[in-house]
This record gives C-alpha cells, structure tokens and sequence, in this order.
C-alpha cells in the first residue's frame, strides 16, 4: 500500500509544469486508461474529467480543460483511486492536488463554505474560526489531568506529544474524542503532553484541498512549536494530522516518529486488554478512514482494539478495508457540503451510513474525528429501524475502562 | 587435413585479427591502429584488421594465414567468445590447428559499445590485444572429451506441454519417464469445455493423446508422483521419483470402479479437486471418467479406514475401522492397498524437459470482485467446469443457487497487468473470456458484458475469432472493473452490482449482474522456486523458468540437457504450448542422437604429488565433483562432473589444483599484458 512519500519520488517544489521529469511524475506516462480510478471513485460519475481523463488530457496538453472546469473540486482525498490504480500511480497525493489547487485559483468564485473555513484557517489556526486562545480548554474537562509541554517540570522529553487537532479540541462530540484519550493514556500511565494553544491545523486537507501556501504557513508554524521542546514521538487522534505528518511533514524536515492513537492503543494492547473490564454488548461495524486504512495501510489495528473490548461483536461493511467508502470530508469536502448538494451529489456520508445500518450493527465505529459529525448527520436523514450511534475507538475503549 | 603438429621448441607465431564489425567496433575502435601496434608485439607473425571476421572470408582469412605463415596461435579481438567462440576455434581447426590455441578478445561489448572516448577506447583495445598475446604462447593443445549420452527422457508435468512431448520423442523410439504430479495427467486443458478460437471439444482431442501417452509402450508414465532429487549433468541424471501412495495398485486396478460404488458412502459428499471443489466424491474415487491412468485412488483424509490427520513425516495411519465394502468389491483383483507408502523410484536419463505449466492466480488477492465472499462469483476454471457436460452439473450453467444466470459480467485482467498483484500480461485471459462468452450465451442466453482494458488477441485466427464473438451481440467494454458489490435492492438471489467505467463513453457504468466471472492470469506454480534449485534452473523475477535466449534458444535452459515446454515458460496458449513441446522433444533428440556430450575441456585436476589431502576444496565444489581417494589419501576430480568454475584451484592450499586454459601462468601473463603501457 501506500508508502511515505519519498522526495525522490516528488519533492515539495514539484509543480504541474516540472510534474513530468519527477519520477511520479514519468509514472503518469504509463497509465493504460483503464478507469479503475474514474469507476471506484465515490463521485466519479459528478466529474467531468475523471481521473482517468486528467492524466490523458494532461498527457496531450489539454489540461488547461480540466483545471477551467470545476470537476476536480469533487475530488475527496480518499486514496481509493490510488489505492486500485494498476500502474501504482500517485493520483491522491501528488496529481490530484496539484491539479485541484489551480482548479480553484482559475474559480471566479470559491463556495462559501469553503472560503470562510480557509480564511479562519489562516487567521484563527482552525477552520471553524474559534478563538485560538481557547484551544486547550476542553483539558479542564478531562477528569484527569492533561498536562501542557509548556508546564512540563521535568528536564528530559516527554514521551508522547499529544496533537489534539482541531475537531477534537473545539467540538462537543469531538472532545469526547479527546475526553477518552486522555483516560486512555492516563490508565496506561504514559507519559504525555499537548501543546495547548501553541497548536494550530496540521493542515492536511490543506494540503490536499487546494493551498499549498496555506499549507506551508501552518507547517512552518507547527514545526517551530515542535523545535521547542523534546519528545519521543507525536500522536494524534486525527487521522488527517496523521496523514500529514507522515507524509508531507517529513518534506520541511519533521524526524519525530508518528503514531495514530489506534495503532499506538493497539501496540500496548497487552497492557489495555487488563483494563477494558466494562462489557460493551454491541455489534460495531467500523469505518475504515481513508488517511488510516488506505493511505496509512492500517486496518487491523483498530479491529484488534474493538474486538479486545468484552462483548463487542465486530461485523463488516460490504465496502470495507481497502475497498471502504470515503465520509465525503477529505481533500477540503468537509467544508463542501452545501456546494455539492447544489450539484445534485449524494452526501457521501449518508451513502456510507446506508452500508452500516445494512450491517444490523449498533454501533458505527470510527477512527478520525471528521467522521463522528459527519455520520451523526447524515444518520438524521437516512431512514433506520435499529437505532445507531456513531463512536470513536477511543470513545469505546474509555467506556470499556473500569 | 593433416594436423599440425607443433614441434619441440617451434617458435610460437602468433596471428592477430581485430575485427570492424561494420561500425560496432570500428565506430569507436581505431582498428588499423590496434593492428599496427600488435604487430609490434613479440610473438606476432600476422597482424591485421578485418571487416567481418565471423563472415566466411574473413575465417578463410585466418585460415590461409594459418597454412602460409605457419601460425600456431590465434587472437581474435571481436565480440563476446558466447558469439563466436565456436566459430574461431572451428575455423582454426579445419586449418589444422587445435582449437585451443585459439583466444578471444571481447572488444565491442567490453569496449566499443560501452565506451563514448575514441582516444581511449583504442587504448583500451591495444591493452586487451596484448593481454591475450601474451597468454597465448603458454597455451596447450587440448583434446576435446566425448561422453556417452544416456537415451531416456525425463519429461516433469504432464499437461498438454508434456504429453505432446512425451509422445513426439515416444514416436522416435526414445524411452520417456512422464512424471505428473496430480492423479491424472492433462493438466489444465483437460478440465476446459471448448477452446478457442476454434471452439473444438477440448477433451476430444486431448483425450486420444492422454490414452496413447498412458498405453505408449516407449513412455513409463508415472501420475501422483514428484521428483525429490536430481543429481549429474547432461547426458547423465541421476533423478529420484517420489510415487506417493494413492492406496490403488495401478497394475491390477481395471478402472471399473466397482469399489466407487461399493464404498460405505452410498453418496458422494467429499469436495472433487478436479472440479475445483464445485462438484462432490467419495473417499475412493476415479478423478474424471477420462482420467489417464485409468486408475481409482483413496483420500486417506477421508476415507473410514484411515485415521484422520497426517502423521508428522506426511504418511496416515491405518484403523482397519472400516468394512472395506471396496474391498470386496474389488475382489480378486485384489487392486486395494491400504498398507501402501511413498516408494522411491531412482531412474538415469540424458535430458530433461520441464513442463509443469501454471497456477491460476488466486482472485482473493483482490477482494474488491468478491470472489470467496460472493458465492456467485467464479473464477474462469470454475466456469469451464460449470459449462463442461462432464463437469458437477454435466454442463447445466446452474449457480451455486440453483439459478440460471440472465446477465453474466466477465472481467479480464484480474491479477494481470496491475503493480499491486502480477504485472505482466497473461496473455491467454482476453481470449478466454471471450470463448466463456460464447460458451455462456450458448447455454443460457444470458446477456452477456465482457470488461476489457485492451483487448489482446494476437495469433492466427484469433482477431477472426473476436470478431465473431463481437457479432453475437456481446456486450465488450472498454473499462476495468472496480467494484463488485451486492445489489442492494435485491436482498434475495444474490445479484450483484459491477462497477467500471465504459472509458470509451466515459460513462460510470454500474451493472446489475447475476453472475461475476474473473478472468484470472496466469501465475507460476508456488513450488517453482524448489524445482529451480532442485533441477538448477534459472527463474525470471516473476518466478517463470527462464530460456536461453529469448528468442534463439527459447526451450533451451542455462542448464545443459533441461529443455522447457509450455506454461512453465510462460503464460501462452494451447498452440503455443505444442509448439514449444516439439521443439524441445528436437533438442532433446540431437543430443541423444548424436549419442555423446563433447566436454570443453577447460577442466580443473589435481597434481596428486602436491596434494596434502587437506579436504579443503571438496565441500567448496558446486557441482560435487571432487572426491577423496582414501588409500592414497588424495582428492579427485571427476572430469566430467568438473564445469571448470575454478572455485576449488583458487582454494588449494598448497596450490595443487590446475585448470586447463586458466594456468596460472596464462593467467599472471593476461594481467601482466593488460597493465603493460600501450601508446598514447
Ligand atoms: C480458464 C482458462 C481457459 C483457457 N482456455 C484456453 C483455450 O481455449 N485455448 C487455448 O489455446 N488455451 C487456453 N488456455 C491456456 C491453456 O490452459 C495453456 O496453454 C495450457 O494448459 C498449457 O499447458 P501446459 O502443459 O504448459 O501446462 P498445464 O496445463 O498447467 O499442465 C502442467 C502439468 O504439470 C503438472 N505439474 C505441475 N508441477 C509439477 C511438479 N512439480 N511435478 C510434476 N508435475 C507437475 C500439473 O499437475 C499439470 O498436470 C486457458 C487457460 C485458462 C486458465
Ligand atoms: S487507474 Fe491508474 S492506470 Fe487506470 S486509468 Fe486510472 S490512473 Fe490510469
Ligand atoms: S482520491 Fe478519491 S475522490 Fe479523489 S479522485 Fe481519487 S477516488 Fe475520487
Ligand atoms: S475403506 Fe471404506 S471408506 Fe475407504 S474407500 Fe473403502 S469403503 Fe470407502
Ligand atoms: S490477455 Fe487480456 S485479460 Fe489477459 S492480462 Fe492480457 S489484456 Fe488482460
């Protein structure tokens, strides 16, 4: 599956107009037009210009076509085009991006939703435009404590730098999140610390949304936080985050090792399965996010910590693993939704939640804050007899804790 | 022609030839001053520079030098001795000369075509001419050794490849051993409905060459068998044959199968291997009514009178549980053998030729068509059985539900051309698909939609043979399947949903379908790693066996004496397959009948007055060549067992193993002639 992104594969300069020479870039040239991509793509019937027909109208100089139209803003960032490309091409993570990112510069007009989340991103630090100040204040909250890396005492690094991410720290269901990790660790006995308001948006659907410049101001400003301060290695609930630091950070020069909770919970699974003592009668089906699973090649690891908990019966999706379908919230589509009903699109999400409540499951398990809203809403609107409630593996794992 | 018989102390007279090779070399080399400067060389009698020196003037050339100026060294600087080696050395001898006095110098792949810099690239040919002038004057007349060649045939796999080649060198009167791993031979071919693209009965005509191969006075055919070992070389393995129990007696089973129908099991219920586990037997069964041989065989993980589970070394334990109603049917024949166990069978033979085919590759690795999750998903070979009148449903396409499919979606390319599985083409997938096409329209009259990415139908009669198929009506789109899911307004036959692009319309096409049928490639066998060890063959990256030469030596291997016959090669086709195992039954025949191996000499021995018998290079030999004489306390190489590696001459202790063409002497003078200064 995916690997990290090698700078001899594509470094961070790489533009449309150097795309070429890059190894990635030659990689392009072999397409067999195929249209795997353009039929496995959740919206590829919205677009225009698939996949597909990026890479020929690219190959015979016809892209401008492509970037006047709007269609690549349907992209969502969820790697399944890349993930069943037979010639291992880097549609995801190095086409796609580049080619939306002038798709919007051509756009007379950005939507709405999306410009004002950009706008807070740059001047807030998150895309919702909540007081920075506040970032931290979930913490107090947390009935144990939460320590910041700024109050830390002692000399020598801390073990885990904890980046909350913004979901996790300004939303009510995503405090939840972050509520139970800090249970979580603080059971383990881990010795940990978050930045607090010293954090700002890693900046992934940034990245993979449209402003590289963007992109870069909110790199630069984490990676300066980070030189601050000495730790073993950064975790973080987001599964974007995760993305980011993973494969576009190492780029501006980050060496730390990065972990999502779901596989750091399921490396000390010998030491949690002990205390998930609560039983959880529940059927859970779990969504496989796609910065997780398909781009990050994790999949069992948050099977393994569901099946760990007492009483949980894990059921699967038709479309799980590499084949899941995407929430709809990648690649800057958290903040599209009202622009792509207009298009007349199926929320990604309700197409998602069909598949779960299909399961007979309870529970819609989950592993990136993104999706927690996304399914709560879409689950209003999609007709169901059983009732369903969507949660983090964090959330359960902490309800599983004496 | 007289040889030349150099005399006592005749001086050495050396002629030297570089060669243009059009521009290949001259392009690069200054060849006129390469000759200029060798003839200044001690030793040279003749030196000169020459358009083709492989064309038939230019070997008259050395030739007439030979007999005029009473040569009695050679050096030709050209291409790689792999080219022409033979050629000199030939030349020189129908000159008189022995052909051992010949030396190559590789100029152009060494050389000229690697280098960009004239200047240096001449330097560079004059440094390598004088390496070789002065290594030849300590050359010897050297005589070329012939061994007798062993007549037999080992042919490994019996599918098409192999019995065509069993049968060919049968006809030529050669004994052939056709050792098959399965409890029949036919391979995959024998389980197809029809073939293309003449959409002939597969077993009509397999059939009569599977029985003339089982009844072949000249062909020892030995099924449910392996080869566990292989040792020698060409002319003469050494080759062990596991005959693995199959509790029958082949000589006294008659193929009646009375004992089928006797057996405690009144019904089959017990998966059928040669039906891919669609259809069901007994635990005594005949694998297919045609099966060659003709014998039935017991599965002792089955069968009452064994206990269940292998033992530790592979073998199961007999409980006599049971009433052996198969028994007493059998009767007098008395063909039933519970106590049976591996037997070894230890043959010699000359050649070899491998023709152990493919495996189809496994559609699970690619969990988004579903197959092993979706029960109406099926794989090809499933297909050919389903439609196949001897086949779990005698040729009724009948889902596992019962139902006959309306709408069938065949995908090409599954677990073909793709990075993420087997990247290269299968080249047998597209054409077979649109035979299941035909085959399924023809049985059902479904509707059925073809999946294509290209469409590849190379070969005689086949673009003939899609074009009829695309008349039918076919539905063939351009675009690969993604997805395969159940159709979710339709929660009770199963029907599924398949998803691609019609690139053409680019169009998302999302088909309701009741049957999936994967086109899946073709892939090497699993074991084709051991086998490679095991015969000392070479693989390519995929795991193929790997030819010769690609295009001139195409069943050769780099292993003299083992030939390679259909799929093992390769993914190709039926004809293709035949093909190759005639070729491969010709090469086998020139060695035998030419009825020896000439050895190059360029063999290592031992000066027995210097070896200490320290052991030390007899571990150290590759080919298990040397052994240890205990009364004289000496080692020994067998000279025809020696490859000339050299491996054991660089590990002598006290330096008491020599090897012919690679003396230290000539040795120390090449290096010595490669260093000394040639002009600027
Ligand atoms: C679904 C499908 C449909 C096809 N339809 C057609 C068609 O219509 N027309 C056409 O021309 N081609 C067709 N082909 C291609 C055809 O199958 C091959 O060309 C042909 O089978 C090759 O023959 P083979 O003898 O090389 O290999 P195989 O048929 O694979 O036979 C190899 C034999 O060697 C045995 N073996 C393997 N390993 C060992 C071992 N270690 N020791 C002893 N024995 C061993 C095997 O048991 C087997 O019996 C089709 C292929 C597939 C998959
Ligand atoms: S899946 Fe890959 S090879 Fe196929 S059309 Fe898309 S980019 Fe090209
Ligand atoms: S990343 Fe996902 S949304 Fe974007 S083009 Fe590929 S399949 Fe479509
Ligand atoms: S021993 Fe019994 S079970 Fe086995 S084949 Fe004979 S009758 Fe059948
Ligand atoms: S023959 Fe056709 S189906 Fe088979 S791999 Fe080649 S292109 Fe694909």
């Amino acid at each position: 599956m995916v690997a990290q992104l090698d700078p001899t594969v594509v470094d961070r300069n790489t533009t449309l107009d150097t795309l070429l020479q890059t190894p990635a870039g030659r990689r392009l040239m072999t397409c067999i037009q195929c249209g795997t991509c353009a039929a496995t793509c959740p919206y590829g019937e919205g677009m225009d210009f698939s996949p597909r027909l990026v890479i020929n109208m690219l190959r015979r100089g016809f892209l401008d076509e492509v970037i006047q139209s709007e269609s690549l803003l349907r992209c969502v960032a969820c790697y399944a085009c890349m993930a069943k490309c037979p010639r291992g091409i880097r549609l995801t993570d190095v086409l796609l991006p580049l080619v939306k990112e002038q798709t919007l510069v051509q756009q007379s007009e950005i939507p709405a939703e999306l410009q004002k989340s950009l706008q807070n991103l740059l001047r807030y630090g998150n895309p919702m435009g909540e007081s920075p100040r506040k970032r931290a204040n979930w913490a107090t909250t947390a009935g144990v404590q939460v320590p910041l890396l700024a109050q830390r005492q002692s000399n020598g690094p801390v073990e885990v730098l904890w980046f909350v991410e913004c979901y996790t720290s300004f939303y009510a269901r995503g405090q939840d999140n972050s509520r139970a990790t800090a249970k979580l660790f603080d059971a383990l006995g881990v010795d940990f610390a978050i930045l607090g308001n010293e954090e700002k948006c890693a900046g992934d659907c940034g990245q993979l949304t449209w402003e590289s410049g963007l992109f870069e101001t909110l790199t630069a400003h984490n990676l300066e936080v980070f030189n601050k301060y000495r730790f073993n290695r950064i975790v973080t609930g987001d599964a974007h985050a995760f993305n980011a630091f993973r494969i576009r950070y190492p780029m501006y020069g980050l060496q730390a090792p990065v972990e999502h909770t779901t596989g750091f919970f399921a490396r000390h699974l010998p030491q949690l399965r002990p205390l998930l003592t609560q039983r959880l009668d529940r059927r859970v089906t779990y969504h496989d996010p796609c910065c997780l699973g398909r781009a990050g090649g994790s999949y069992d690891e948050a099977r393994a910590l569901l099946e760990a908990i007492p009483g949980v019966k894990l059921v699967e999706m038709v479309h799980h693993r590499a084949n899941a379908i995407c929430c709809g919230g990648g690649g800057g589509g958290m903040w599209l939704d009202t622009y792509y009903k207009q298009k007349g699109l199926e929320r990604l999400s309700e197409r998602r939640v069909k598949e779960a409540i299909a399961t007979g499951a309870d529970v819609l398990a989950v592993a990136c804050p993104y999706e927690v809203s996304r399914f709560e809403d879409a689950l209003k609107v999609v007709p169901h007899d059983r009732p369903m409630v969507v949660r983090d593996v964090v959330e359960l794992l902490a309800e599983s804790l004496a | 022609m007289k040889p030349i018989v150099p005399k006592k102390h005749e001086p050495v007279r050396i002629g030297f030839y570089v060669c243009h090779c059009g521009t290949n070399i001259a392009g690069m080399v200054d060849v006129a001053a390469v000759a200029k400067y060798v003839a200044t060389l001690p030793n040279v009698a003749v030196s000169r520079h020459y358009k083709y020196m492989c064309s038939d003037p230019g070997q008259e050339l050395i030739q007439q030098d030979i007999r005029e100026n009473r040569l009695n060294r050679i050096v030709v600087e050209a291409c790689s001795p792999l080219l022409h080696e033979r050629t000199f050395r030939k030349a020189a001898e129908a000159a008189g000369l022995n052909p051992f006095q010949v030396q190559m110098v590789n100029t152009r792949e060494h050389n000229s075509w690697v280098h960009t810099d004239r200047t240096e690239a001449t330097r560079k040919a004059m440094a390598l001419a004088r390496a070789a002038i002065d290594r030849v004057p300590h050359h010897k007349a050297l005589e070329v050794k012939k061994v007798a060649i062993n007549p037999n045939v080992l042919i490994v796999g019996g599918g098409i490849a192999g019995i065509h080649a069993a049968l060919t060198l049968a006809r030529a009167g050669k004994m052939v051993y056709l050792v098959e791993r399965e409890a029949t031979i036919g391979g995959h071919m024998a389980k197809f409905d029809k073939t293309y693209p003449t959409l002939d009965c597969a077993m009509c005509v397999l059939s009569p060459k599977m029985a003339s191969a089982g009844s072949h006075e000249n062909i020892h055919l030995w099924s449910y068998s392996e080869v566990s070992k292989v040792d020698g070389y060409v002319g003469n393995f050494q080759v062990t044959v596991r005959r693995k129990p199959r509790y029958i007696i082949e000589d006294l089973c008659t193929g009646c199968q009375e004992c089928v129908d006797a057996c405690v099991y009144r019904e089959p219920k017990f998966a059928d291997e040669f039906n891919l586990g669609l259809g069901k037997r007994k635990p005594v069964f005949l694998p297919f009514p045609q099966a060659i041989p003709p014998v039935t065989m017991i599965d002792p993980e089955v069968c009452l009178n064994f206990k269940r589970g292998k033992n530790p070394d592979g073998s199961h334990t007999v409980s006599d549980k049971c009433k052996k109603t198969c028994v007493e049917a059998c009767g007098d024949r008395k063909a039933i053998d519970f106590r049976q166990t591996d037997e070894f069978k230890n043959i010699t033979v000359g050649t070899i030729i491998m023709a152990t085919g493919f495996k189809i590759f496994d559609a699970k690795r690619t969990p988004f068509y579903g197959y092993g999750i979706y029960p109406n998903v099926y794989n090809a070979l499933e297909v050919e059985r389903l439609i196949n009148a001897s086949g779990p449903t005698e040729g009724d396409l009948i889902l596992r539900n019962g139902q006959r499919p309306k709408k069938v979606a065949i995908v090409h390319c599954v677990g073909s051309r793709d990075e993420n599985t087997n990247r290269w083409c299968s080249r047998v997938c597209c054409l077979y698909s649109l035979k299941l096409a035909h085959l399924i329209k023809e049985h059902t009259d479904a509707e059925v939609y073809n999946f294509y990415i290209d469409m590849r139908t190379p070969g005689k009669g086949m673009e003939e043979f899609y074009n009829r198929i695309a008349e039918e009506g076919m539905h063939l789109i351009r675009g690969k399947v993604a997805d395969v899911y159940p159709d979710l307004d339709d929660g009770q036959t199963g029907r599924l949903v398949v998803q691609a692009e019609d690139t053409l319309t680019n169009k998302i096409l999302k088909i309701p379908v009741d049957m999936v049928v994967l086109g899946v490639g073709l892939e090497p066998h699993p074991d084709a790693e051991n086998l490679r060890r095991m015969f000392n063959l070479s693989c390519s990256a995929e795991g193929w066996f790997l030819e010769r030469h690609c295009k001139l030596a195409p069943v050769d291997t780099f292993t003299d004496g083992i030939f390679l016959a259909g799929c093992c090669q390769g993914p190709k086709d039926i004809p293709d397959s035949v093909a190759q195992a005639g070729a491969a039954a010709a090469e086998a025949m020139a060695l035998i009948d030419k009825g020896h191996i000439e050895q190059e000499p360029n063999t290592a021995y031992i000066l027995a007055d210097e070896c200490s018998g320290c052991k030390s290079c007899i571990p150290l030999c590759p080919y298990t060549a040397i052994s240890f004489d205990e009364t004289r306390e000496k080692a020994l190489i067998n000279e025809a067992l020696c490859k000339g590696c050299g491996t054991c001459v660089a590990s002598c202790p006290s330096g008491s193993i020599v090897q012919n063409l690679f003396e230290d002497e000539e040795i120390f003078s090449e290096i010595r002639g490669v260093l000394a200064p040639v002009p600027a």
